[in-house]
C-alpha cells in the first residue's frame, strides 16, 4: 500500500525499513542536506523560528507518545516543560554543571515528576486524568515561583548558553545544529518506539485498556512508562528552550501553552510520528502569518480594535474544532493521502 | 518512462526551493542605500497584554512619525523603525530580538519587563543595547546592556516608603507595613526592594501576602493581616485585584484607619471605577504626568494622538511610550553628536548615547532622564498621588527613588 | 477564634459560587457524558455579554437579564448543534479536546469583541456588609449563595420529576436504550447544553458583579473542576456539598498554612485536593463509580 507499484518486500528487514526505496533515501538525503546547510541562506530570524519549531517538535513528540499513542490525555505539558527548563537552568547556572548533564537531568527529573502525577492514571482516565494533569501544571508552577532560593522565584533565572566540550552554542546557527540533531534523534527514536513491543502496548492501551490487560499488558507499568517518556521529552525540550532564550520566568509556561500542545498534536495527527512535525510547523507558521497579516487587515478594513488580539486564539480554537470534526486523523493523514494519490498518478482509482 | 522520476525530482526541488526561498525573501528586503538610523521595537501589540501594548505601540510609532516627518529625523537622518509584535510570548520575543540584531538595528526597546527578560540574555550576549519601558529590577541588576526607562516596582515601593516616613507617619517607633503582592514580577519587585531597604529606612515588614491577578475575594488574607495590626498596607498589583483588596479592607473595617499605598500599575482610573468610593484617600505613586498637564511635550502628543489614534486619548500608557520615543531620539542624537554618523554601532550607541544621557527632561512627561554609572535606570523619579474626591490627584513633585542595592545571585 | 469564624464564613459563601458553576458542568456530564473544559470561558463570555447589555447598551436591568438568558440559551444550542453533535460516538479524547478548542475560540472571541481586560458591572445587591458575631460577610455573597442553593433545588427537582429531566438521566445511562424508547437523544443533549450555559451565565453575572469582569473568571472555572472531582462528576448534591468544602479548604488552608509555607498557598489548595482525591477516592464523594464504559 505504501510502496510504489512493482516494489515488493521479500525480507523482514525490507518490510521494516523506514526508508524503503532509493527515492526515499534520496528524499531523506535532500532534506538533510537542505536542513544542515540552512544557516547558509536563512537569516538569523528564520533560524530562530526554526529553532523554536525544533524545540516544539520535541515537546509535541513527547505529548504525542503519551496522548497520541497511549491515550493518556495530559493538559499539563507546559508544566513538565517548565520542570525541565528549570532543572537545566539550576544545574548549569547555580551548580555550574556541564550542559549535557543539565539536558539529561532535565529529561529525567521531568520524567520522574511526570511519574508522580501520572500515578492516578492507574485508577482513572479521560477527564479525571486531564484534570489531574491541569492540577499538576498549577502545582508545579506554584512551586517554581515560590522556591526562590533555588529557582529564583518570580525574579526568574538566567541560563548560560549551551556548551559541549569546548563548543559554546551562542549564535542561532550553532544552536540550530544542536537543536536539529536532537530533534532528528528524537523523531527517529519516537518512530522506532512506536514499532516496538512498547509502542504496540501503548496503542493497545489507548484503543481498549481492558482488552490490553487481558492480553497480558501490564497497564500500570506501561501507562507510567508512557508518562515517563512523554515527560522526559518535555524536559529535554524545556532544557533546550531554557538555553535558547537564556532567561526563564515561570509565566512563560501557562495552561494555554499546554492546550496549544494538545492542539498541535490533534492538528498534526494523533498517534503518528510525522503528526507532531506537521502540527508544529502548521501552528508556528499560522502564528507568524497571523501576526503579520492581522494588523494589515485591521488597518485596511477598519476592523474593531480587538481584531488583531482576538484573531489568533479564535483561528487556533477553530482549527482544533474543525480538525476534530472534519479530519480527526490530522495533517499526517492528509499527507498519506497525498502521497498515495501522487504515487498512483495518473491512475489514482 | 523516466518522467515519473522527473516529477519526483521536481517535487523535491520545489519543496526545497519553498523552504529556502521564504526566509530569503523576508531576510533579503533589508538594505536601502540612504543612511538611516535603525531602531527596533518589540511590542506586545497582540496577546494577553494587548490592552497596554497596543496604546504603547501606537504611541511610539506616532512619535517616530512626528520625529521623522515634522522634525526631519534625528540630526537630519531618518529613523528607520523596525517593529515586531511579540504577542507577549517569550519564545516569540526571543525570535524577534534575534531578528533585530540580524537586521543591524542600533538599539531596541520592549514594553514590558517580561518581554525584556526573554530578550535580554540574547541582547547582552550580542552587546546590543536596549531599554524596557516598564521593567523589573532583574533587567538592570547587575547593570549590563539593558536599561530601564521608568522606575520599576521596587522603586515605587522605595519612593512611597520614603514619602510615608517623611510626611504621613506620626506615631512612635517604627511603622509596621504589610505587603500585598500580585503573584508575578509586578508584585514581587516591591518585595525585593522592601527586603533590602525596609530595615535601613526604619520600617518593619510584618506580613508578605500574595494574590492572583484574578482574585475575587481577599477576606482571608486581610483577616490575617488585620491580626498583625499594620500601619500601612502596600499593594503592588494591577487595578482589579487592588480594587478587591481595598473593598475587602473596608468591609473588614481596616480602612479607613490604616494607610493604603499602591504601586503605579494599580493606580489608574479603572481602580476607581471598580472600587468606587472605597478608594477615597488611597495613596499611590505614578511615574508620568497626566493628560492635559502643562508640560512642553503635551501639545504635540495630544495633536498626534487625536489625529491618528483618538481611541487612546486619556490612556496613560500612550504618555509613557511617547516619552519612550523621545528618549530613543535623544539617545541617537547624542551618539551622532559624539561619534558621528559613520561610526554608529550598537556599542557606540550604548557608550555615547545611553551613557551620555544627562538630565534630559523628556518634554516634561516624566522625571528627568540621567545615566549614572552603575545605575541602569534612566528615569528614577515618581510622583505621589492620592485619590481625593474620586480623582487621582498629585500631591508632590518628583520624588527620587534611591538605587536599591539588590543582591541577585 | 475570631479569625476562624471569619475564615469559615468566607469559605462557605465563596464555595457556594464555585458550586453554582460546578452545577453547570455536572448538568452536561450527567446527560451527555461530555466533560466541558470550556466552563470558565462560558462564564467569561456571558459576563462580558452582560456588560455589553447593561453598561454599553445601557438597558434596564430586567431587559438585560432576559437578553442574557436568551443569549445563554442560544450559545448552548449553537455549541451543541455545531460542535458536539458532529462528534457523537467519537472517543472521549475528542470530546474533551474539542471543548479545549472551544475554550480557545471563546477567549479569542471575547478579546475580539471586548478589547479590554477589566470592566465593572453595576451592583446588583446592597453593599452593606453583614456582621455575624465578629465576622463580616458582604451581602453580595449571601445572595449568591442563596441563588445557588435555589438553583440546586430546582435542578434536583427537574431531574427527579420532570419528564425531560428523567429522560436526561436515562440518556446518560444508556443512549442506545433511550433511543429505542423513542426519546430524541439529540434534543436532550441540546437542552442540557442550553441549561448549562444558563447556569454558567448566572454564575458569571454573580461573580462579576462582585469582583468585576476579568480573565480570572476562567480560573474560577478551573476551581469548579476541583469541586466536581471532589463531589463526583454526576452528582448535583456532590457539587453543592463539595463547593463549600473547597471554599473552606481554601480559606482555612490559606489562613493557617500561609505562615508555614509560601504565600499564595490558597491558590493551589484546590489542585492539591484534586490530586489527593485522585489517589484516595477517584470518583468523588457522591460520584457513580462506574463512569466510563468499555
Amino acid at each position: 500500500m505504501d510502496l510504489p507499484a512493482g516494489t515488493r518486500n521479500y525480507t523482514y528487514a525490507q518490510d521494516m525499513a523506514i526508508f524503503r526505496t532509493k527515492t526515499h533515501w534520496a528524499m531523506l538525503l535532500a532534506l538533510l542536506v537542505i536542513l544542515f546547510t540552512a544557516p547558509l541562506y536563512w537569516g538569523n530570524h528564520w533560524l530562530s523560528v526554526a529553532n523554536l519549531i525544533g524545540i516544539t517538535i520535541i515537546a509535541a513528540t513527547g505529548l504525542n507518545i503519551l496522548t497520541g499513542y497511549c491515550g493518556q490525555l495530559s493538559i499539563g505539558h507546559a508544566g513538565f516543560i517548565a520542570v525541565g527548563a528549570y532543572t537545566s537552568a539550576v544545574l548549569t547556572n547555580r551548580l555550574e554543571l556541564p550542559f549535557i548533564v543539565g539536558l539529561l537531568a532535565a529529561g529525567i527529573i521531568a520524567g520522574l515528576i511526570g511519574l508522580i502525577f501520572g500515578t492516578p492514571s492507574v485508577r482513572v482516565k479521560g477527564f479525571y486524568l486531564a484534570i489531574s494533569t491541569i492540577a499538576a501544571q498549577f502545582i508545579l508552577i506554584w512551586v517554581i515561583n515560590h522556591w526562590t532560593s533555588v529557582t529564583g522565584g518570580f525574579r526568574g533565572i538566567s541560563v548560560p548558553p549551551a556548551s559541549i566540550g569546548g563548543m559554546i552554542f551562542v549564535s542561532q546557527s550553532s544552536q540550530f545544529y544542536l537543536i536539529l540533531v536532537i530533534t532528528v534523534l528524537v523523531v527517529f527514536l519516537a518512530k522506532n518506539l512506536a514499532r516496538t513491543r512498547v509502542g504496540r502496548a501503548f496503542v493497545a492501551i489507548r484503543d481498549n485498556d481492558l482488552a490490553a490487560e487481558v492480553m497480558g499488558i501490564n497497564l500500570f507499568r506501561y501507562k507510567l512508562l508512557a508518562f515517563f517518556i512523554g515527560c522526559f521529552l518535555a524536559g529535554i525540550a524545556g532544557s533546550l528552550l531554557a538555553h535558547w532564550i537564556g532567561f526563564l520566568n515561570a509565566e512563560n509556561f501557562s495552561i494555554m501553552d499546554s492546550i496549544l500542545y494538545i492542539g498541535i498534536i490533534i492538528i498534526g495527527g494523533l498517534g503518528t510520528t510525522t503528526g507532531p512535525i506537521f502540527g508544529v510547523i502548521f501552528i508556528r507558521m499560522l502564528q507568524q502569518g497571523i501576526t503579520f497579516i492581522a494588523p494589515v487587515l485591521e488597518s485596511t478594513f477598519a476592523l474593531p480594535a480587538g481584531f488583531t488580539t482576538g484573531i489568533g486564539p479564535m483561528v487556533f480554537g477553530l482549527a482544533i474544532v474543525l480538525f476534530l470534526i472534519l479530519e480527526p486523523r490530522g495533517l499526517a493523514h492528509r499527507w498519506q493521502l497525498f502521497k498515495a494519490s501522487y504515487r498512483l498518478w495518473p491512475f489514482s482509482y | 518512462m523516466n518522467w515519473k522520476k522527473l516529477l519526483k525530482m521536481a517535487g523535491i526541488v520545489s519543496l526545497a526551493l519553498m523552504i529556502t526561498i521564504i526566509p530569503l525573501l523576508s531576510a533579503g528586503c533589508a538594505g536601502t542605500e540612504e543612511k538611516t538610523l535603525k531602531a527596533g521595537f518589540s511590542i506586545c501589540y497582540t496577546g494577553v497584554a494587548a490592552e497596554k501594548g497596543r496604546p504603547m505601540g501606537n504611541a511610539k510609532l506616532d512619535c517616530m512619525k512626528y520625529i521623522n516627518e515634522e522634525l526631519g529625523g534625528v540630526a537630519g537622518y531618518q529613523i528607520e523603525v523596525i517593529w515586531r509584535d511579540n504577542q507577549y510570548d517569550a519564545a516569540k520575543a526571543a525570535t524577534i530580538i534575534n531578528e533585530l540584531i540580524a537586521a543591524d538595528c542600533l538599539m531596541f526597546t520592549t514594553n514590558s519587563s517580561k518581554m525584556m527578560a526573554s530578550s535580554m540574555e540574547i541582547a547582552n550576549r550580542a552587546e546590543f543595547p536596549g531599554f524596557a519601558v516598564f521593567s523589573s529590577p532583574v533587567c538592570t541588576h547587575p547593570p549590563q546592556h539593558i536599561y530601564a526607562q521608568m522606575p520599576d516596582y521596587g522603586d515605587d515601593w522605595a519612593a512611597f516608603a520614603k514619602y510615608y516616613l517623611e510626611n504621613i507617619w506620626q506615631g512612635e517607633g517604627r511603622p509596621k507595613m504589610a505587603l500585598h503582592l500580585l503573584n508575578n514580577p509586578t508584585g514581587y519587585g516591591a518585595q525585593d526592594a522592601a527586603l533590602v531597604l525596609a530595615d535601613e529606612l526604619g520600617i518593619d515588614i510584618v506580613a508578605i501576602d500574595e494574590h492572583t491577578a484574578t482574585t475575587t475575594n481577599e477576606i482571608e488574607s486581610l483577616t490575617r493581616i488585620k491580626g498583625l495590626n499594620p500601619d500601612i498596607l502596600y499593594i503592588s498589583s494591577t487595578p482589579q485585584p487592588t480594587s478587591i483588596i481595598v473593598k475587602n479592607a473596608v468591609e473588614l473595617g481596616m480602612y479607613p484607619g490604616i494607610t493604603i499605598g499602591c504601586g503605579h500599575a494599580s493606580l489608574t482610573s479603572v481602580l476607581i471605577e471598580l472600587a468606587g468610593a472605597d478608594t477615597e484617600g488611597v495613596y499611590g505613586v505614578y511615574p508620568t504626568v497626566n493628560w492635559g498637564d502643562d508640560v512642553p511635550a503635551m501639545a504635540k502628543m495630544t495633536e498626534y494622538c487625536q489625529e491618528y489614534h483618538p481611541e487612546d486619548y486619556g490612556n496613560m500608557d500612550y504618555v509613557t511610550s511617547w516619552a519612550e520615543g523621545l528618549i530613543v531620539a535623544e539617545i541617537l542624537r547624542l551618539a551622532i553628536e559624539n561619534v558621528g554618523i559613520d561610526n554608529l554601532t550598537p556599542q557606540a550607541i550604548e557608550e555615547y548615547g545611553f551613557q551620555k544621557l544627562d538630565n534630559f527632561d523628556v518634554g516634561g512627561l516624566h522625571g528627568p532622564v540621567t545615566y549614572t554609572s552603575g545605575d541602569n535606570r534612566l528615569s528614577k523619579s515618581v510622583r505621589v498621588f492620592q485619590i481625593l474626591d474620586g480623582e487621582i490627584t498629585p500631591i508632590t513633585g518628583w520624588v527620587e527613588a534611591p538605587l536599591i542595592p539588590y543582591e541577585f545571585e | 477564634m475570631a479569625e476562624l469564624l471569619q475564615f469559615v464564613i468566607t469559605g462557605i459563601t465563596v464555595g457556594m459560587i464555585y458550586a453554582l458553576i460546578a452545577l453547570s458542568f455536572v448538568l452536561v456530564w450527567k446527560s451527555s457524558g461530555v466533560a466541558n473544559l470550556a466552563l470558565g470561558q462560558l462564564v467569561l463570555i456571558s459576563s462580558w455579554f452582560t456588560y455589553g447589555m447593561l453598561v454599553q447598551a445601557g438597558l434596564p436591568l430586567w431587559v438585560g437579564f432576559v437578553l442574557i438568558i436568551l443569549f445563554a440559551l442560544a450559545l448552548g444550542w449553537v455549541i451543541e448543534r455545531f460542535i458536539l453533535r458532529p462528534l457523537i460516538a467519537q472517543p472521549i479524547l475528542s470530546l474533551i479536546t474539542v471543548t479545549l478548542g472551544l475554550a480557545y475560540f471563546i477567549e479569542g472571541a471575547v478579546s475580539f469583541i471586548w478589547p479590554k481586560s477589566v470592566a465593572a458591572l453595576p451592583r446588583l445587591f446592597p453593599q452593606e456588609p453583614i456582621h455575624i458575631g465578629t465576622a463580616v460577610v458582604s451581602q453580595e455573597y449571601l445572595w449568591a449563595a442563596a441563588i445557588s442553593v435555589a438553583l440546586f433545588g430546582l435542578l434536583s427537582l427537574y431531574f427527579k420529576y420532570h419528564k425531560m429531566g428523567i429522560a436526561m438521566r436515562a440518556t446518560a445511562d444508556d443512549q442506545m436504550a433511550v433511543q429505542a424508547c423513542g426519546i430524541p437523544v439529540t434534543r436532550i443533549f441540546s437542552r442540557s447544553w442550553m441549561l448549562a450555559c444558563v447556569l454558567a451565565a448566572v454564575g458569571g453575572v454573580l461573580m462579576s458583579s462582585i469582583g468585576g469582569i476579568t480573565f480570572g473568571l476562567v480560573e474560577t472555572g478551573l476551581k469548579a473542576f476541583s469541586v466536581v472531582i471532589l463531589g463526583g462528576l454526576n452528582s448535583f448534591l456532590g457539587a453543592i456539598i463539595a463547593g463549600p468544602i473547597i471554599g473552606l479548604a481554601e480559606n482555612l488552608g490559606g489562613g493557617y498554612l500561609t505562615p508555614l509555607t509560601w504565600p499564595g498557598v490558597k491558590e493551589v489548595i484546590p489542585f492539591i485536593i484534586i490530586i489527593i482525591v485522585m489517589f484516595l477516592k477517584p470518583y468523588g464523594l457522591f460520584g457513580e463509580v462506574r463512569i466510563e464504559r468499555i
